[in-house]
């Protein structure tokens, strides 16, 4: 019988949460459940025979008719609801290998039907000796990490920390199903057990009433009826005979009200089926909980993530001899630690590359398109000259214009060449707002070949950038840096430029040797200028330091005192940049400086003053104070 | 900028300078800085000899109620030295010797020279000369604090002591340990 070879009996009066492995989620509960026990072949057959037919081998567990089904991400709880001590069992999910849903009609409740995996069924001979191992903490022999106790199965297999497989040495020869029974058998650790059941919890049996059933275990020295899960005597300490335990263990799986089947220990692959009946509904969202936490698989823990690095197939896990082999496969221990770290480097590195190539290709065609833009403009410029030319000659004419290929077929044909301008413009400008305008095409050293050349188109470049060129298209705005401003950081002009020119920027180095060649090619000619402070400008004439100066004392000739800002205001400078070139007239003795720190009230606040400038009346000075 | 010369409440008659606001600021420029310089060291110098002050402190320039408030302040066109700017000035005098630190090997306070040692022995003697008292013995207080007011009155003891070594070096005074404290002989030199 399916139930019976699956199964592991709980008890049923500890709330369900209690019951839970550490990495165990409880994700559904229904109450008003039966279950159904029994073979496959009832699926084809109708309702009324589930009740009227005596024979069949689907019958319903007579045991387990009322009660409360839970579905966690590893198990099935069934709580029965009158007698939760004796007839509540748990099943695990790695059983399940299908489900059906049957939806019920009219007096037919709605059921779900479990088939089983005919190769993980529990053995019926276990010992007690692995059962316990398995709940108790251990210490991983790789890093000594004490590991609690509490997980699933297969969590606890390997080291929490580290996870490096719990030895074989450690565990004995503890296969897989039978620590999988274990779990099933005792789901708590023994520990928890006890502090659950002292705790109070109403009506209860406390674990020595449950004992009361004959299910204690003599001690031989004492005679004292211990709890069948200790391995010595409570009193005595005398190590208990462990032979009866498991059977001990497995009559008290098995109900001993319930009759056992002689079929029950043949295992017919075709009848392995549990079926939940719900009688109060609930069917739907159950169902749809339980193949969720079928497809999860979280039973299988981190085994999933292991066995894909080490190609072992996950179908492994499931089978019966899978034991040990898996588990050696893997990369284990520091080594398998700081291989990991190797991989995960190494797939940042490609990744990296990847995406480094990516965009160089995509400079690569950036360049492309400029290239492409500037094609299209020279031909544009081209046609507009060629057609206006050649509609001169013969207006019909719908060839002969490189130009035309470019435009629309429309103005081919209709032959009005007073379009050809517009349809010009309009490229043109798509191209302007795309940022590929072409009256700037930056120069690249690929272009020259003669270094000094290259440095001297930079410098025409250059100087159009700064004052606009003067052949520029109308209604385009391209107003050079310098249009309005007669001095302007050398910063800020780098960088105006490289924007400007888009691709291929210039370092700075090539920007300082272009800056001597500047004058040749503006007008008026802007020079640089560095400050004492190492401000670098570029200015135009009358910004120099003569014609600064002369302007400055004509300021102060007017109104006698002027501070900083007001001087900055008056010339339209930043007042930084103010300073810097009243700096360098004070450094020259024309003028002299008031601070208002000096002052007896007010004004004198610390950093905050400002400086007062004013013609330099000392030099001249001649005594005129008391002798 | 209309600047005049000011006469202040003790009659002394200020310069047109100190009327500038500038003259105030330390000048950043070098050439301003030593022409400025000059001008405040003769100001000093003028304005001590004027009141009679022998000592002048970086605390003067600190708070108002000094001696020197007349030239250290000019209320009139709200300025003020900051005192680092006459410490400087007062390293500028004791650089040039017109000055020298008292007590020494600090910077806060300087003896001021308006006449120099050496005037100050000529000024001793001739003193001691016109007042007869030549081959007498004389404290150092009844030189510096006589019943009738003379050149010397108030004359700090360290520039007394000074100008009397001076005196000794030429053989025309002698000190002399007295009872309570020290005394000096003047001789016809």
């Amino acid at each position: 019988m399916a139930l019976r070879r699956y199964t592991a009996s709980i008890d049923g009066t500890i709330p369900v949460p209690a019951l839970l492995y550490d990495d165990e989620e409880l994700l559904a509960s229904q109450d008003g459940v039966g279950i159904y026990d029994g073979c496959v072949y009832f699926l084809s057959l109708t309702w009324c025979t589930v009740f009227m037919s005596p024979i069949n081998s689907l019958q319903k567990a007579p045991d387990y008719q009322t009660g409360s089904v839970h579905v966690s991400t590893h198990r099935l709880f069934f709580v029965h609801s009158q007698n939760p001590t004796s007839y509540s069992f748990t099943m695990g999910l790695l059983h399940v290998i299908r489900t059906n849903y049957y939806a019920g009609l009219f007096k037919s409740s709605p059921k779900v039907s479990l088939f089983l995996d005919a190769d993980t069924a529990l053995p019926l001979n276990t010992t007690s000796v692995q059962r316990t191992e398995i709940f108790e903490s251990w210490e991983c022999e790789v890093c000594s990490h004490r590991n609690p106790p509490g997980l699933s199965p297969a969590a606890a297999r390997i080291c929490a920390l580290c996870g490096v497989p719990r030895s074989a040495s450690a565990g004995s020869t503890a296969s897989e199903a039978s620590s999988q029974i274990q779990s099933l058998f005792s789901s708590i650790p023994e520990s928890s057990y006890t502090s659950l059941s002292s705790s109070s919890s109403p009506g209860p049996p406390s674990p020595p009433s449950i004992n009361d059933d004959s299910d204690g275990m003599a001690c031989p020295a004492c005679t004292f009826l211990n709890h069948p899960s200790l391995r010595v005597c409570e009193i005595c300490t005398t190590p208990l005979s462990n032979v009866d335990h498991a059977g001990s263990m497995r009559a008290k799986s098995a109900p001993s009200t319930r009759p056992i089947s002689p079929i029950g220990d043949i295992i017919d692959p075709a009848n392995l089926l549990i079926k939940l009946s719900f009688r109060k509904g609930g069917d739907k969202p159950f169902y749809n909980v339980l193949r969720r936490a079928l497809r999860s698989q979280a039973w299988e823990g981190k085994r999933i993530g292991h066995n894909a690095r080490s190609g072992t197939s996950s179908l492994a896990v499931t089978s019966p001899d899978y034991g040990v082999t898996p588990v050696a496969m893997r990369p284990s221990g520091i080594d398998g630690i700081m291989r990991n770290v190797e991989a995960s480097a190494h797939i940042t590195q490609t990744d990296l590359n990847d995406a480094l190539k990516d965009l160089e290709g995509l400079m690569m065609k950036a360049k492309d398109l400029v290239h492409l833009a500037g094609e299209l403009n020279e031909k544009l410029t081209a046609s507009s000259t060629t057609t206006t030319t050649s509609t001169l000659a013969s207006p019909f004419s719908t060839t002969s214009s490189p130009g035309t290929q470019l435009s629309s077929p429309f103005s081919t044909t209709t032959l009005v060449p007073s379009t050809e301008p517009e349809e010009a413009k309009f490229i043109r400008s798509s191209l302007a707002q795309l940022g590929l305008q072409m009256s700037n095409t930056p120069v690249t050293l690929d272009m020259i070949k003669d270094e000094r050349r290259w440095v001297e188109e930079l410098a025409r470049e250059l100087a159009r950038v700064l004052q606009g060129s003067p052949d520029d298209i109308p209604g385009q705005k391209s107003v050079g840096i310098m249009k309005e401003r007669g001095i302007v950081g050398l910063d800020e002009v780098w960088g105006g430029w490289n924007r400007a020119r888009g691709v291929a920027l210039i370092p700075p180095s090539t920007f300082l040797q272009v800056l001597p060649h500047l004058p040749a090619y503006t007008t008026p000619p802007i020079r640089s200028r560095v400050f004492k402070s190492g401000l670098s400008v570029l200015h135009i004439p009358p910004y120099t330091h003569a014609s600064f100066t002369a302007r400055m004392v004509g300021y102060l000739a007017l109104s006698g005192v002027m501070t900083t800002s007001q001087i900055a205001h008056e010339e339209n400078i930043t007042i930084g940049l103010a300073d810097e070139m009243i700096a360098a007239i004070e450094a020259d003795g024309v003028i002299f400086r008031d601070d208002e720190r000096s002052a007896i009230r007010g004004g004198g606040s610390g950093t905050t003053s400002e400086v007062r400038w004013s013609r330099n009346l000392f030099l001249e000075y001649i005594w005129d104070g008391q002798l | 900028m209309a600047l005049s010369t000011h006469t202040t409440p003790s009659g002394f008659l200020l310069p047109s300078i100190h009327s500038a606001p500038p003259f105030f600021t330390e000048q950043p420029n070098q050439t301003t800085h030593a022409h400025l310089t000059e001008q405040w060291t003769r100001l000093i110098l003028t304005y001590a000899r004027h009141k009679r002050l022998f000592v002048l402190r970086v605390e003067d320039a600190e708070a108002p109620g000094s001696d020197w408030d007349e030239i250290l302040r000019n209320e009139r066109i709200n300025r003020r030295i900051l005192p680092s700017y006459l410490s400087s000035l007062m390293a500028a005098m004791v650089a040039k010797n017109i000055a020298v630190y008292e007590p020494a090997k600090q910077t806060r306070a300087v003896l001021l020279y308006w006449r120099l040692p050496e005037e100050w022995a000529d000024v001793l003697h001739s003193w001691a000369t016109a007042t007869g008292q030549l081959n007498t013995i004389l404290t150092f207080y009844e030189i510096s604090d006589p019943p009738i007011p003379s050149p010397l009155s108030g004359i700090p003891i360290p520039l007394l002591r000074r100008a009397i070594t001076i005196l000794s070096r030429s053989n025309r005074a002698q000190i002399i340990g007295v009872a309570d404290g020290e005394g000096v002989r003047f001789f016809v030199g």
